[in-house]
């Protein structure tokens, strides 16, 4: 008996030394990005030390004061905030007919939303670059936000299922009330999956504000610039030489993009397990 | 007059219908503009030789002839393949690790969930430079810490060598936001899974690999099933976001990162070619689909359903 106590004992410390290692693995790239961002070019591409052994300001001054960075957060947030309203809004309405109505039709609606989940965005692209051109739309932020207030797949699904695992009792119950459709929507459903408003918000807005590819293909100018772009421009080649790479620059400027994610997951941690219901994916 | 009697009752029945259709009006416009007719318009603008400023002309099938009689799109092709599903076995392995560490009931959990999933809220963008310059070969963290490991002067090009891309690669997409992802639905499905099976097994005396493979993976196979889906769109759409700015367009070294989008990107705006570009999305959407039907036609021997 001791000896199986024993044995347990060591697991439970071996699990520990276990996670810590994996811990140092996931966390030093974040490590090395906020040190990158106090070395001025030199050291940086002469020593690989985690301390900078003089640091600098003059990156973050750089981003601060001689660039459009305000500009391109407000590009950034704009995109993140329009994005995320629209998903909210259009996402919630069409998961509630197919969480809790019956319908002719439902069944083939539910099949298309899952069936469009699996084509990848990069592949309609072009033929959507060429439409939104027609339109005038290009070199805005109209491509991505609009799009948005129809509906994403993915967050359809992911709001079906937890409308799915509220107890169908409580709609009767408005209902009987005197509830409409739409009240019960509100009265109910809403309320009560507050977690999974939250969850899809903070994913959403992550996913936004760290989007590259949609900005690369739309966006041109640097009037609508997201700060995604920006790394990969504006900030790269600051050093005064157009072949050198700042790449202490570049570090800067990705630790402030890493904060504003962190402080969301931060603020939605507690939701993020609970919000995403996986139960309903079984049968 | 039978009508008549039932004409309430399916007048009601009508009104709760076109509810439901109201509620998924965003859906079905929004299917219609952005996906449907996309597709559609692919398929047209694939038979043109459309230039990025706008002229075109029918020219058949004359872009597919061009595709298949180029080696750079079979490169891409197989680059593709081989990129979507060692991404999406990778990913995925790497999500269950992590969730059933944090599983494990322990002191300090909270900051271990922090560091495991802060990685994939990093900007794709901000983590390419990242590990552009972590694998480095002068003054990069990998050479140094091998060096310091081994005492010897390791100089390692590992983005432009042969021998290491794939590998470089591949340890990265450990931390993108996709493997974070996973990573929470894997959690809220092992939650999911019976105390009491555990418990039954303990008293049989199992090993924890017969745990693992006896009850949490066929207990969370259809989750297994859902990410493994998520994790092959992601790895088709996702891979431009990350390679775009880790080894540009081409795909150093010699295409050999050169996934489909990044060379529909390189086509349609580096060479002009939108028509041929749009031939090039035909076979990613073709292959996505290939994909999708793949994934479940092996789930339906595979995965386990409750009743």
């Amino acid at each position: 008996m001791n000896s199986a106590k024993a044995k347990k004992r060591a697991g439970r410390i071996l699990i520990f030394i276990l996670k810590i290692l994996v811990a140092v693995i996931m966390f030093s790239p974040i490590i090395w990005v906020f040190s990158g961002g106090f070395k001025n070019l030199t050291e940086f591409t002469t020593s690989s030390d985690i301390i900078p052994k003089n640091v600098t300001l003059e990156n973050f001054n750089y981003i601060f004061f001689h660039s459009n960075y305000y500009l391109y957060v407000r590009n950034t947030v704009l995109l993140m905030a329009g994005t995320t309203l629209g998903t909210l809004i259009s996402s919630s309405f069409v998961a509630y007919p197919l969480a809790r109505m019956e319908f002719p039709g439902k069944n083939l609606i539910f099949s298309l939303i899952v069936g469009t989940m699996m084509i990848p965005g990069i592949a309609l692209i072009i033929p959507q670059y060429i439409m939104f051109g027609k339109i005038g739309w290009l070199d805005s932020l109209l491509p991505m936000i609009i799009p948005s207030f129809f509906a994403y797949p993915y967050n359809v699904f992911l709001f079906r299922q937890f409308f799915r695992s509220i107890p169908k009792e409580l709609d009767e119950a408005a209902t009987i009330d005197g509830c409409s459709r739409l009240g019960v929507f509100f009265k109910v459903l809403v309320p009560l999956s507050k977690s999974t408003f939250t969850t899809i918000g903070v994913l959403s807005s992550v996913f936004w504000w760290n989007e590259l590819t949609q900005p690369v293909f739309y966006i041109n100018s640097d009037k609508w610039r997201t700060l995604t772009i920006a790394l990969m421009t504006t900030f790269m080649y600051t050093s005064g030489n157009a072949f050198v790479i700042n790449w202490p620059s570049i570090m800067a400027a990705s630790s402030l993009m890493i904060l504003p994610p962190m402080l969301l997951y931060l603020f939605g941690s507690r939701f993020l397990v609970e919000g995403i219901k996986t139960s309903g994916l079984k049968g | 007059m039978k009508n008549e009697k039932r004409k309430p009752i399916n007048k009601k029945k009508l009104t709760n219908h076109l509810t439901a259709y109201a509620f998924c009006a965003p859906w079905f416009i929004g299917f219609i503009c952005f996906t449907l007719f996309p597709i559609v318009f692919m398929f047209a603008v694939s038979l043109t030789n459309r230039k990025l400023n706008g002229i075109s002309n029918f020219v058949g099938f004359a872009n597919y002839v061009n595709m298949v009689q180029s080696p750079t799109f079979w490169n891409s092709i197989k680059v593709t393949l081989f990129f979507t599903v060692v991404m999406m076995v990778v990913t995925t392995i790497w999500a269950v690790i992590l969730a059933m560490l944090l599983n494990y009931k322990q002191k300090l959990n909270g900051i271990f969930q922090f560091c495991y999933f802060l990685p994939s809220v990093i900007p794709t963008v901000a983590l390419a430079y990242t590990f552009r310059t972590i694998f480095g070969k002068e003054a990069g963290l990998l050479n140094a810490i091998i060096s310091q490991l081994t005492a010897k002067n390791v100089m390692v090009n590992w983005l432009y060598d042969k021998r290491t891309i794939y590998l470089a690669v591949f340890f990265i997409t450990l931390f993108t936001y996709n493997t974070g992802q996973m990573m929470l639905i894997f959690r809220s499905g092992l939650n999911d899974v019976p105390r009491e099976l555990y418990e039954a097994c303990d008293i049989d005396g199992a090993s924890p690999f017969r745990k693992f493979f006896g009850i949490t993976l066929p207990m969370i196979s259809p989750i297994v099933l859902f990410n493994a889906v998520m994790g092959c769109i992601s790895a088709l759409n996702g891979s431009f976001a990350l390679l775009y700015p880790l080894t540009g367009e081409s795909g150093d070294p010699n295409g050999m990162t050169q996934v489909l989008s990044l060379l529909i990107y390189k086509e349609a705006f580096s060479n002009m070619k939108v028509g041929y570009a749009c031939a090039l999305s035909v076979v990613l959407f073709l292959i996505a689909c290939g994909f999708g039907i793949g994934i479940f036609a092996v789930s339906k021997k595979l995965v386990y359903y409750e009743n």
